[in-house]
């Protein structure tokens, strides 16, 4: 339910933002992000895409305020973003590695000792690698 | 040594057994350096979940924004993964000013960045596959006789790790690693679309003068680049450089026949008073269609709207 009212809620938003746009819409410059895209897969920046990339940034800072991060932060990490790291971002952002340290190791102390000790791993400072 | 073989095998197979150490090992790649350590390259040690925030303050130090890990917490790190992700160490060093860009997952790309002057961040998995331990880590040098690379890594200011114990550790990372360096530099490894990437997600954030620096480098380097020719222009026009802007959105225009290009050309030409050719650069861009035939029609409806009937 609070899922559905979340994705309610970003719809709804899209709709709003998209309006703004299309009422604003002017003649710019291309940017480059635009053209790079465009070159890279040979296909434009459909209305479609940017509909996704918009729905991934909202769902990323989220995401990111969920697990622990402030609403500014958020809002600026998501910014520094490109669209494309953005949909990756946001369909990863439970599973990709994140480079902390040590997680669950006590449980498997004795065969990490080991795989360090035949030079496999690098976990414990003192290990040194067998030749 | 049964339990050490049994160990051993499904190790091999997740990894690959160290092939590129070995192959480096028996045959070095040419002009490569024996010996090579940044010992300056700064340390901020880390003994908690912080190595992302330390790992790029000290590649951010050595290219020359010096910031603090402290800083850098609220800008990487995800305290409900307790640590930070990999799309958001690029994106912290491209907020502090540096252009990041992923190397290519080879030891051998790896040692040239640092043979070229260049602090490397790894992604390392120190555990196994199925009992991860991710870490980041720099790497600030070698010793190709000793066989083993220097990390300023976690609480160790200098750990001189095996070459085959960091390819394992590596490649259970997936071979990632990159570069931070100051706008005008490029990494010595990094190809064109991945240094494009690095440059378009750095002007999103740059300030326009150092994205200028940045593009112009890259031009030169790969100088068929459409998108690194468009990128420099945007970020002239975005320094309000608007007549080396126009020059370079002509040439752009002309050597690749771009609607992009011509586009813009189209809208600097049309704010500095010049409609007819304006409107001829707006035409040029519509008849191409494309996927940019739509920012053409409206710049074209902008020119014609504003040119007095004949």
């Amino acid at each position: 339910m609070k899922r559905l009212t979340r994705l309610f809620s970003l719809f709804l938003m899209v709709c709003l933002v998209n309006v703004t746009v299309i009422h604003t819409a002017r003649a710019a410059l291309i940017g480059t992000e635009q053209v790079a895209r465009a070159e890279a897969v040979e296909q434009g920046t459909s209305a479609h895409a940017r509909l996704d990339a918009l729905l991934a940034r909202a769902d990323v800072r989220a995401q990111l305020e969920r697990l622990g991060v402030g609403t500014d932060d958020a809002r600026e990490r998501v910014a520094a973003l490109t669209d494309e790291e953005a949909a990756l971002l946001a369909q990863q952002i439970e599973n990709a590695p994140a480079g902390g340290i040590i997680g669950a190791i006590l449980l498997v102390f004795f065969v990490l000792l080991v795989t360090d000790i035949l030079g496999f791993t690098k976990v414990y400072p003192f290990t040194r690698p067998i030749k | 040594m049964l339990a050490a073989a049994a160990l051993c095998l499904p190790l091999a197979g997740a990894s690959g057994c160290a092939v590129q150490t070995r192959r480096i090992a028996a045959t070095p790649p040419p002009g490569l350096p024996r010996r090579v350590e940044h010992a300056g390259t700064p340390f901020f040690a880390d003994d908690d979940y912080y190595c992302g925030p330390a790992a790029l303050a000290t590649v951010l130090t050595a290219a020359g924004s010096a910031v603090r890990p402290q800083a850098l917490i609220g800008d990487v790190f995800v305290p409900g993964r307790k640590g930070s992700l990999q799309l958001e160490m690029l994106a912290g060093a491209r907020r502090h000013g540096a252009v990041a860009t992923p190397i290519p997952g080879t030891l051998e790309a790896l040692l040239r960045e640092i043979a070229a002057g260049n602090a490397v961040v790894v992604l390392q998995n120190l555990g196994l596959t199925w009992a991860p331990s991710w870490h980041y880590a720099v790497a600030i040098g070698y010793d190709l006789d000793a066989g083993h690379v220097l990390l300023r890594s976690g609480p160790i200011a200098r750990q001189a790790l095996a070459l085959r114990t960091f390819e394992h550790t590596w490649a259970r990372g997936g071979h990632w690693a990159f570069v931070a360096l100051p706008p005008g530099r490029l990494p010595a490894t990094a190809d064109e679309p991945e240094a494009t990437r690095a440059l378009v997600a750095f002007e999103r954030s740059a300030d326009p003068q150092a994205a200028v620096r940045a593009y112009a480098a890259a031009l030169a380097r790969w100088p068929h680049s459409l998108t690194l020719a468009m990128g420099l222009g945007n970020a002239h026009y975005a320094a309000g450089e608007h007549a080396a802007a126009e020059q370079v959105f002509r040439a752009a225009a002309h050597r690749h026949d771009a609607p992009a290009a011509y586009n813009n050309l189209a809208v600097l030409l049309f704010e500095r008073g010049e409609r007819e050719a304006a409107s001829l650069a707006a035409r040029h861009a519509l008849r191409q269609g494309g996927p940019h035939a739509g920012a053409a029609r409206k710049t074209l409806e902008m020119i014609e709207s504003a040119t007095p009937a004949r």
